[in-house]
Order: C-alpha cells, then sequence, then structure tokens
C-alpha cells in the first residue's frame, strides 16, 4: 500500500507537484491520469525515492520513503521513465543483475529468472544482447528486472508508451496479473482507455494537483459526462479557464 | 550489513567488467595503450643507438685528396674512418643535405704545409642540422689531433720540447650526449606508465557513469536498495581492475624489451632488470585507485561519453603536468614530492630507474596515502547520485 499525503515539489517558480494525496491499495490497480507536464513522472519520482520532495509524507507500506528510503526501495519495483538497457547484456543477465542487488542469489534468482521469463513470453530472447531489441522486448526487460524481487509495490511510469498491439497486451496482462497476486500497482498515463479499462482508482491529475478521483464510473457520474474522455478534458481544465473544484480533489488552492 | 555492502559492490564490478569485456572498442583500447610505452622507449632507444653507429663509422667525402696525400692517409688509417672522393659541388651538396659534412683540401695546400705556414683545410658542414653535429665534431677533432702531431714534429726538429706549446691542458670529463639522452628516454618511463593506467581505467570510468545517463539506465539502478556507495565501489573496483591489467601488461612488455636493449653499449650506468621493473610498478601501482576515481568523479558530471571523453582529456593533460616538469628540468628531490599523487609517483620511479635507494616504508606510505584519497573520491562520487540534477539530468 502506498498512502501520499500533501505531496510538494516545486523547480524555480514551477510548481510540478502541488499538494497532492492519495492512496493507492492492496490487490488495486491505481491509474495516475494526466496530460503531459500534469505532474505525473515528478509525483512518481519522488514515490520512488530519487527525489525528494519540498513537503508531504510518502508511506511504502508503513514506511516512510523520505526518511528511510532504503527500506522503501526494498518494497517498490519500478518502472521508471528512462528504462536504459545495457546494450551488450542479455535479458536473462539483466534480470539477474537487478536480482542481485536485491540480495537474491542461486537457486531462488536463477527460478524467479525463469519464471519471470516465461510470464513475459521472453524465452525466445531471454540469451540474445538487448542491442537488437524491439521496443516492445526492450518493455519487457526493463519490467523483468524491475520486479525481479517480487516486490509488493509496482510503480510503472507510461508502461505502454510507444508499444505496438501486442506488447501492450503483454503489460496490461502483467498488470491484471499482478493485481490478482494482491499487489499494489500505481502507474501513469495520459491514454483514457488504458486506464478505465485497467484501473480500480483513477487520479486525475493536472497541474500538479489532483483534481478527480474516483471509480471510473464515479468519475462519469461527478461531471455528468457518459464520455470518459469527456470526463477527463473538463476534469483536468484543459478547455476554457475553467478549473473544476471536483469532489475528491486534495489539493491546496495554489495562492 | 557490512558483508552485503561487499557483496553488492562485487555484483556491480562483475557486471561492468562483463559488460566491458564485451565492448570489443575497450579491448582494442586496452591493448593500444599498454603498447604506448614499449614502442615509444624501444623506439627512442633504437634511434640513439643508431646515432651512437653513426658516430663510430664515418664516412668523409674529400674533395682534392691528391693535394695532401700523407694527410688523407692519416685520416684512412683512423679507426671507424673511410674516406671517399668529395663531389665537385661541396657547398651545394652540403646545403642540399646530400652529404653531412665534406672536407676541402685546397690546391697551395702542399705548398704552405711545406713552407711550414698554416695550411688550410676547409670544413664544410651546415650547423642548422642538428643530426650531423655529432659527425662533424669527430671530423674536426681528427683534424686538431692530425695538426697537434704535425705541430709536436716540428717542434722536436726545432729542438723545442713539445710540451711548451701547452701550456694549458684541458682535461675532458665528457658526461656524453648518448648517456644523458638516455637517462632522459628512461626519464619518459613514468610518464607513459601514468599514461597507460589513465587509458585503461578510462572506458568503465566513462561507461559506468556518463554512460548510465546517457541511456537512461541510471534511474533503474539507483532505484535498487543497494546502498550507492556499494553501486559507487562497484564501479571503481571494476575500473581499477582493468586499469592495473593494462598496467601490469605495460610493465612485462618493458621488461622484455629491455633484456634486448644494449644499455651497455650506450655507455650507461643503468642496469634495468627485475628490481627496477619492481620498482616502476610499487611506485605507480598505488595511483591507479586514484586515477580510475578522479576519472568516475569528473566523469559522472557528464551527460555522455563524448562530454566525459573531453573532460578526461583535460584531465589526462593535467595529470601529466608533473611528469613533463620532471623530464625537462630536474627539479632537486624534496621529502614532500613523495607524498603527492603524480609528483610522487614520477619521483619514486626516477629514483628506482636511477639505482637510488629508497626505504621501503615511503613505499607504503606513498600506497596508503593513495588509496585513501581514493576512497574519498570514491565516496564523493556516491554523494553524487543522491543528486536529482544528476540523476534526472539530461
Amino acid at each position: 500500500m502506498i498512502q501520499v499525503e500533501n505531496l510538494h515539489k516545486r523547480f524555480g517558480e514551477v510548481r510540478a507537484v502541488d499538494g497532492v494525496t492519495f492512496i493507492a491499495a492492496d490487490g488495486a490497480v491505481t491509474g495516475l491520469l494526466g496530460p503531459n507536464g500534469a505532474g505525473k513522472t515528478t509525483a512518481l519520482r519522488m514515490l520512488y525515492t530519487l527525489m525528494r520532495p519540498d513537503q508531504g509524507r510518502i508511506l511504502v507500506d508503513g514506511h516512510d520513503a523520505v526518511a528511510d528510503p532504503q527500506a522503501a526501495r526494498q518494497r517498490l519495483g519500478v518502472l521508471p521513465d528512462q528504462s536504459g538497457l545495457y546494450p551488450r547484456l542479455t535479458a536473462r543477465e539483466h534480470i539477474r543483475y537487478f536480482g542481485e542487488l536485491q540480495g537474491i542469489t542461486g537457486v531462488d534468482l536463477a527460478n524467479r529468472t525463469d519464471h519471470l521469463l516465461k510470464m513475459l513470453d521472453m524465452a525466445a530472447i531471454a540469451d540474445r544482447r538487448v542491442a537488437g531489441f524491439s521496443h516492445g522486448e526492450r518493455t519487457k526487460t526493463a519490467l523483468a528486472r524491475a520486479i525481479v524481487h517480487n516486490p509488493k509495490n509496482v510503480l510503472l511510469d507510461e508502461p505502454t508508451n510507444g508499444l505496438d498491439v501486442m506488447s501492450t497486451r503483454a503489460v496490461r496482462d502483467i498488470i491484471r496479473r499482478l493485481k490478482a497476486e494482491g499487489h499494489t500497482v500505481l502507474f501513469s498515463s495520459h491514454v483514457m482507455q488504458e486506464v478505465s479499462a485497467l484501473c480500480d482508482t483513477i487520479l486525475v491529475i493536472a497541474r500538479g494537483r489532483i483534481v478527480a478521483s474516483g471509480s471510473p464510473d464515479d468519475l462519469r457520474a461527478q461531471t455528468g459526462h457518459q464520455n470518459l474522455e469527456d470526463a477527463f478534458v473538463a476534469l483536468s481544465g484543459l478547455e476554457a479557464d475553467r478549473s473544476p473544484e471536483a469532489p475528491g480533489a486534495n489539493g491546496e488552492a495554489a495562492p | 550489513m557490512k558483508s552485503s555492502y561487499l557483496a553488492q559492490a562485487l555484483v556491480v564490478c562483475r557486471k561492468e567488467l562483463m559488460d566491458w569485456s564485451r565492448d570489443r572498442r575497450s579491448i582494442i583500447t586496452l591493448l593500444v595503450s599498454s603498447l604506448l610505452a614499449p614502442v615509444m622507449i624501444g623506439f627512442m632507444f633504437n634511434s640513439l643507438a643508431s646515432r651512437q653507429r653513426q658516430v663510430e663509422d664515418v664516412t668523409v667525402p674529400v674533395v682534392g685528396a691528391a693535394h695532401a696525400p700523407a694527410l688523407v692517409e692519416w685520416l684512412r688509417r683512423q679507426p671507424g674512418i673511410t674516406v671517399v672522393d668529395g663531389p665537385g659541388d661541396a657547398e651545394e651538396a652540403v646545403r642540399t643535405r646530400r652529404e653531412e659534412v665534406i672536407v676541402v683540401i685546397p690546391e697551395d695546400f702542399a705548398k704552405q704545409f711545406a713552407a711550414s705556414k698554416p695550411a688550410q683545410v676547409r670544413l664544410i658542414s651546415d650547423s642548422s642540422s642538428q643530426n650531423t653535429r655529432p659527425k662533424v665534431q669527430r671530423v674536426r677533432t681528427l683534424f686538431q689531433r692530425y695538426s697537434g702531431e704535425i705541430g709536436s714534429l716540428r717542434l722536436i726538429a726545432r729542438g723545442v720540447n713539445p710540451v711548451v706549446a701547452t701550456p694549458v691542458q684541458v682535461e675532458d670529463v665528457e658526461v656524453s650526449s648518448a648517456q644523458q639522452r638516455a637517462a632522459m628516454i628512461l626519464g619518459f618511463i613514468p610518464l607513459f606508465v601514468m599514461i597507460t593506467a589513465f587509458t585503461g581505467a578510462m572506458q568503465i570510468a566513462t561507461d559506468s557513469t556518463a554512460g548510465e545517463r546517457e541511456r537512461g539506465s541510471i534511474e533503474a539502478l539507483l532505484v535498487n536498495p543497494a546502498p550507492r556507495e556499494a553501486i559507487a565501489a562497484g564501479k571503481w573496483i571494476a575500473g581499477t581492475a582493468t586499469a592495473l591489467l593494462s598496467v601490469i601488461f605495460t610493465g612485462g612488455l618493458l621488461f622484455a624489451l629491455f633484456q634486448y636493449i644494449p644499455l651497455q653499449d650506450l655507455g650507461l650506468r643503468f642496469q634495468l632488470g627485475t628490481p627496477q621493473l619492481a620498482g616502476t610498478l610499487a611506485a605507480v601501482l598505488p595511483l591507479v585507485p586514484l586515477i580510475v576515481a578522479l576519472q568516475m568523479y569528473v566523469a559522472t558530471f557528464a551527460k555522455s561519453f563524448k562530454e566525459a571523453q573531453s573532460y578526461l582529456s583535460f584531465l589526462m593533460m593535467a595529470q601529466m603536468v608533473p611528469g613533463m616538469m620532471a623530464t625537462m628540468n630536474t627539479m632537486s628531490t624534496k621529502a614532500w614530492m613523495y607524498y603527492v599523487p603524480w609528483l610522487g609517483q614520477q619521483t619514486l620511479m626516477t629514483d628506482v630507474l636511477g639505482n637510488k635507494p629508497i626505504h621501503p616504508a615511503v613505499f607504503v606510505v606513498v600506497a596508503i596515502t593513495n588509496v585513501a584519497l581514493a576512497i574519498i573520491m570514491v565516496r564523493m562520487t556516491s554523494g553524487l547520485l543522491l543528486r536529482e540534477k544528476i540523476i534526472f539530468g539530461r
């Protein structure tokens, strides 16, 4: 479970994240939905401990991610914004490397690696160097190494961005599977259908603030729009200057 | 806690070494940089030796040999001297460097000689040409000797002791130029060895820092619970291993080379053997971890390989400064110099190659200083890995 309270981060004059509060529950998929530049990546970077919030609290399974990032990291599996691979290493070696860094060794590591390669349908490419991989194969490799330690909480920053249909499907299957196994899954996206198809809870983020949250049905009801896309546009205030203070929004008003 | 720290450092180290060994470019760089010192030193000694031989065997073209048959005959009898007929256009031949030195004996030589007047011999040479100087000097000395011998005979014929014509005797205590040059060449060894260490480490130092940033793999790496110190230390150990490998390889090649260089023929007092090689390695090896740590720290600031490489080439030039200074003009050795990285290595290696006795404790203290500085540098690098500008800045 991930609890976030009143998270703030500013870069100079820009309030990238401006008072975000939410809870991502166990055994549920939470989607962070927002247009580009809304603060999704910045929020996630703070959650996965590589960026320090100016203010606010993050608890990963009850461990304070700011005060004790090490403990938080052990409970997190992360597919970051930039998931570069090492071109001269094979897919299997990537998984092994990250497994070893997590402290997994020997038979456990070999079993876990085989399990992931099978689950992600990567058997054919497991022992090839990643230099020649397609975008989908790269994402799968990055995903596999991210969850090699079977973390309770999984953070994915735009996991399906730029993937073809088959790879997108594979990633969605993984997300559903993780949910079924009781993991907390939090992922960001700017694609409406994806979020509505996968998420139990949607957090709509715009200008660094959560402007609405709830199930896809809740959001439709809140805005009066049957079409979720219209609902999203209305909520994120992308149209005109309307800035609806939707119920469930916890952002503190900026001065 | 401590053991898992080390275990994780070794995991990172193993991965970096595996990654490195699969990069053909890095292997080639290692081999080429290891060859630098032996090839350069070998080349320098070889050209020095051939110049020596040149002075020993001199061919002297003589124009107008018929005007002074006795002189030419005397010349012929000198060891290493071959007399040949000179070209008609003597001055032109020297100016265009067809010949290095030409002796011209004028027609009136015999007449002047017979009259006991100074008989002229013209020595045509080009003093702007450095290489011919020893040869010209050799020929000039021969004529001076001939002149001296004849002068003595004339004095004796007149009943005068020739000694009175020598009021001052100059005793040449020559530190031959060949010996000086050979010593200078040996002075280059420390410099070359340090360049080798530098290039040997460069691949991993850039690939594991700026490379992680350029590929965008640094975020994923740092999300791991492995402490930053362990990650930085692992990369440092891997870089140090490759640098040590290239230094040891170079050392071996130099040692093999020394077996074939006829140092005694060059009039050198130096003995180059196992103790010198061991001493050189003992002097330079402790610097290697520091070189790697410094490279990594600097390269971490770079966003790409290219940027890192341009930073590191400046660093390489900077590290050569103490060596250059030591080779250009011999600074008098002061005790503190041993303990300053780079300068200390230069001083130690110069002592070792010059067979100057060094207390073993000096080596130990130098090693400890260098490694301690390296560890501080690695800690600073792991501090950089906490900075958001470094992790996300691209």
